[in-house]
């Protein structure tokens, strides 16, 4: 494991604004070096602010915030904010504290110029740029700083599909090739998912869970944190027997989750357990004879297509489900609303997590 | 005087300026640093400020120069430092003149910014020292306007330069109250000469400050 460039440590922050006070709770969480940490919570969660915390703008109440050595820490705010004058000279202002030579000043700029692309506006004054231009600026006056630690708060934002794609994998070639940790807070999932090492999930000023992202989005702890991963479907239910009278489910269990209608879970659940059971939309399979457990027949409510998939909503015992089907796959010309279609559902793809009741 | 006579002429042009450009001066020195502060501060109390600062902007001079003339008499509360019917009461009151107007423009021009514009500052590392030079920079437009507006407002001022000045010749006679002292005298040859001065004069004051506005724009 890579060694932290920044550690957060039983860390408390309150924040008092006229929508009222705000309290930030974080036990533990490292930024490491040449791994992306991707930051998911819904609106208020905490995210900028604990961004802010990181960039130290703001001081915390208890806990800490370790730095590395003499490792550095540079914020890309949402909104870009560039200085007067062209987008050369906005590189150069952010290296005056550096005391570099000019050669070296130069160097700096033309590396974060053709980092993101823009070194053919380096003569263009930065207050006549387009939006997508302006995000491509902050990003290189960051990024010639040479910085330890990025911290980028919705860089996507106010872009359109076209200048996110491009973004996105732009950010992905520079963080590979500089080593920089990064610390990425979107409302976009989809971007999130592309960029991300690692997640981080904050809810109500708390992080929920931290882990590798294959692991969050297969195995979220709690539904909060499926919902924020994308796992769309998910349903609550009761942990029956194997055979509906075993005294235990003990990795080959079902979960009942509506009158007739029955799951298969893993896991050591005894049975008459509450549980939620998530399911992603792209582990749904529509498929009459195929390997998964059968979940029988659901009926189709809506299709709505990008092009790229098919977003089914999807009748199944009275319960809503959800299931994303790429262009190309089966049934794709003949799928309309009120079709009948035969679901299946991979063992594995069924994700068991606690419920309240 | 003569309305073609070049030599008063010239002398008036000079004490005009001698007594604007330190009343101008002072006002940005006190002025930036307030205006600065208010733009970019939220404190309670901040809005009885700023709308004291407004009300200043809309102050009738000749009630400055009233209350100025009070402080500096010589039985009140200032008069023993002999300051009446002197250049220096007369920069006093063009600096109250000309203080509201730079302190709100700068307020307004710094509380334009974007809110994180000063965290975009700290988080790139950039010094201390540089910072205050940075804002200036990016207000730089909103700035020149203040300065515009000051001056406009302290060449073309009559009424409390008179008060505290007492147009005394060859000591505190600057454009404004010579023109109003030869048209009180009928002598509107010499008024409309001066007038046309003084109106060149900030003319072309304010022409070379929008050069270097507009040029920060572009």
């Amino acid at each position: 494991m890579t060694a932290s460039l920044l550690a957060v440590r039983d860390l408390r922050v309150r924040r008092i604004s006229k929508a009222g006070s705000f309290e930030l709770f974080v036990d533990a969480l490292d930024v490491r070096a040449d791994e992306v940490l991707t930051v998911l919570g819904p609106n208020g969660a905490g995210k900028s602010t604990l961004l802010r915390v990181l960039a130290g703008l703001l001081p915390a109440e208890s806990g800490t915030v370790e730095k590395a050595g003499d490792a550095t820490v540079t914020m890309v705010f949402q909104r870009p904010i560039p200085f007067a004058g062209t987008v050369e000279h906005n590189l150069r202002l952010a290296l005056l504290g550096l005391r570099l030579e000019p050669a070296g000043v130069r160097a700096r700029v033309d590396e974060g110029l053709a980092h993101f692309g823009i070194s053919h506006l380096a003569k263009h004054r930065a207050h006549t740029l387009s939006g997508g231009e302006l995000r491509r600026l902050a990003l290189a006056r960051a990024f010639s700083l040479r910085p330890s630690v990025l911290l980028l708060d919705e860089p996507f934002d106010d872009l359109d599909n076209d200048a996110r794609e491009v973004l996105s994998s732009d950010l992905r070639r520079v963080f590979s090739t500089t080593g920089v940790g990064v610390v990425v807070v979107t409302h976009d999932l989809h971007r999130a998912l592309m960029l991300a090492d690692r997640i981080a999930v904050l809810t109500d000023g708390r992080v929920t869970q931290v882990g590798a992202r294959d692991e969050m989005l297969a195995r979220p702890r709690t539904i909060d944190v499926a919902r924020q991963v994308g796992m769309a479907n998910l349903l609550p239910a009761r942990i029956c027997g194997a055979s509906g009278t075993a005294p235990r489910a003990a990795n080959a269990g079902f979960a009942e989750v509506a009158p007739g209608g029955r799951l298969p879970v893993s896991g050591d659940w005894s049975p008459g357990t509450p549980v939620w059971l998530g399911i992603r939309p792209e582990h749904l399979e529509q498929d009459e004879d195929g390997a998964g457990f059968p979940l029988g027949k659901a009926f189709v409510r809506a299709v709505v297509s990008d092009g790229v998939a098919r977003y089914v909503t999807l009748d199944w015992n009275g319960l809503e489900l959800r299931m994303h089907l790429l262009a190309g796959r089966l049934g794709e010309s003949t799928l309309s609303v009120g079709d009948p279609v035969a679901l299946r559902v991979h063992e594995a793809g069924v994700h068991v997590m606690p419920r309240e009741e | 005087m003569n309305a073609l006579d070049p030599a008063p002429i010239f002398e008036i042009t000079l004490r005009t300026l001698a007594v604007c450009a330190p009343a101008l001066l002072i006002a940005l020195v006190i002025g930036l640093p307030i205006g600065i502060e208010l733009g970019r501060r939220r404190f309670v109390g901040r809005g009885f400020a700023v709308s004291i600062v407004n009300a200043g902007m809309g102050t009738p001079p000749v009630v400055v120069g009233l209350a100025a003339a009070l402080l500096l008499w010589r039985s009140g509360p200032l008069g023993g430092l002999g300051l009446m019917y002197t250049q220096i009461a007369m920069v006093i009151v063009q600096v109250a003149i000309a203080l509201p107007f730079i302190v709100a423009i700068t307020l307004a021009s710094v509380g334009a910014l974007d809110e994180n514009w000063e965290l975009q500052i700290r988080t790139l590392g950039i010094p201390t020292r540089w910072r205050l030079w940075l804002l200036l920079r990016e207000i730089r437009l909103g700035l020149a306007a203040a300065v515009i507006a000051a001056l406009g407002g302290i060449l073309s001022e009559v009424g409390a330069v008179l008060m505290v000045g007492g147009n005394l010749e060859g000591e505190t006679r600057v454009f404004t109250t010579s023109i109003l002292m030869h048209t009180q005298m009928g002598e509107y040859e010499t008024a409309s000469a001066l007038a046309i001065l003084l109106l060149g004069l900030t003319l072309l004051l304010s022409a070379l400050l929008t050069v270097v506005q507009q040029g920060g724009r572009s």
